[in-house]
């Protein structure tokens, strides 16, 4: 009864792979519209037909759908925009859509933790460290060129999307031959989704809690350690060269 | 939350597939570090959307805890990942990771 799901599955995963191929850099070469913007359509529209055979009937559940399809886009273009900083601004309405996606599915907290620590902490390093590491005002714009030129090109495009392929075609394939599961099959909490992730985080998962935050201190004092500049141990030998002291008379 | 009102666990875990998937190939594909690590938080979305849909597969809150330590993970990857950029690019000049291509041995 499933298998054509199967098939199906395994349809939208190759043209989705397809249309990721056709949009990731070259050099220098733009992608070609004309075979792109089909291409993704048609992942799209295969993607909502699939959510549509798993779920029953996208129509009532039209705003999940798209968020998946906000997500999913984001994605594609964080893996494939040639700027950094564009990449990090997809990738921040990639972190949004997935946020209010798990709203959406009951898990309120998780998709506040989501916004705050990803859209709020992670993506801000990210660009700190993006402006830190790409001095683009120097330079001509031939220079500059020529060293982004790696962002440009991609490696081995066809063999990374060949192995996404498989990837993504197997795990679709399992998941669509075990056919759908019933759509929320307890009723959520009465308390509320938080009080009750607090009441587990709390009492069954309390040493994970105290781990993971003993963790969280450790990678900050080894991010320390690895980052900072290595000045010199004392100021006053490495302040002057040989033969400079005493030429700097102090007024007093 | 009404019944048949949001995406059930297989939706989502497809979901969740994709976006791993997705991020599997930008990683192995851009040849810019911060690209590639900014991939590898495109597959911990697809994870935690993953736990999720197992958590509303068997009814319980476990898989939405463990997402929060994946969260936990992921800003522990960032910041440490992060700084190893930045100490690689410093001593190159460069974020390319072809130039640090010795390392593949």
């Amino acid at each position: 009864m499933e298998s054509y799901l199967v098939y199906l599955a395994y349809a939208v995963a190759a043209i989705g792979s397809a249309a990721v191929y056709a949009a990731l850099p070259r050099d220098g070469v733009a992608p070609r519209k004309s075979f792109l913007v089909p291409m993704l359509g048609l992942t799209i529209g295969g993607v909502v037909v699939l959510l549509d055979k798993f779920t029953g009937d996208a129509a009532k559940t039209w705003y999940s759908v798209l968020l998946v399809v906000l997500s999913l886009g984001g994605a594609v273009r964080v893996v494939t925009h040639p700027k950094p900083v564009y990449s990090a601004l997809y990738f921040v309405m990639v972190v949004l859509s997935t946020a209010a996606l798990m709203v959406v599915c009951g898990a309120e907290f998780l998709g506040a933790a989501l916004v705050v620590v990803y859209a709020g902490a992670i993506l801000v390093t990210y660009v700190f460290v993006i402006m830190l590491a790409q001095q683009s005002h120097l330079g001509t714009e031939a220079q500059f060129s020529m060293m982004v030129d790696y962002d440009r090109s991609s490696r081995e495009p066809f063999a990374a999307v060949a192995a996404g392929f498989v990837l993504v075609a197997t795990v679709a394939g399992v998941i669509a031959g075990r056919g759908a599961s019933a759509a929320n099959p307890v009723p959520p909490p009465v308390e509320g989704n938080t009080m009750a992730l607090g009441r587990v985080l709390l009492t069954d998962f309390a040493i994970s809690v105290e781990l993971a935050g003993v963790l969280l201190m450790v990678a900050m004092i080894g991010a320390i350690a690895i980052a900072r500049r290595r000045f010199p141990k004392s100021e006053e030998t490495a302040a002057y060269q040989p033969g400079e002291i005493g030429r700097h008379v102090k007024p007093f | 939350m009404k019944e048949g009102f949001v995406l059930n666990s297989s939706a989502l875990m497809l979901v969740g597939a994709m976006l791993f998937g997705l991020g599997v190939v930008g990683f192995l594909t851009r040849r810019n570090l911060i690209i590639m690590f900014l991939c590898t938080e495109v597959m911990f979305q697809g994870v935690l959307v993953n736990f999720v849909a197992m958590g509303q597969r068997w009814g319980n809150l476990q898989g939405q805890a463990f997402g929060l330590f994946v969260l936990v993970i992921a800003a522990v990857e960032a910041g440490l990942g992060l700084a190893i950029v930045v100490m690689l690019y410093r001593r190159r000049g460069t974020l390319d990771a072809e130039h640090w291509r010795t390392l593949r041995g």
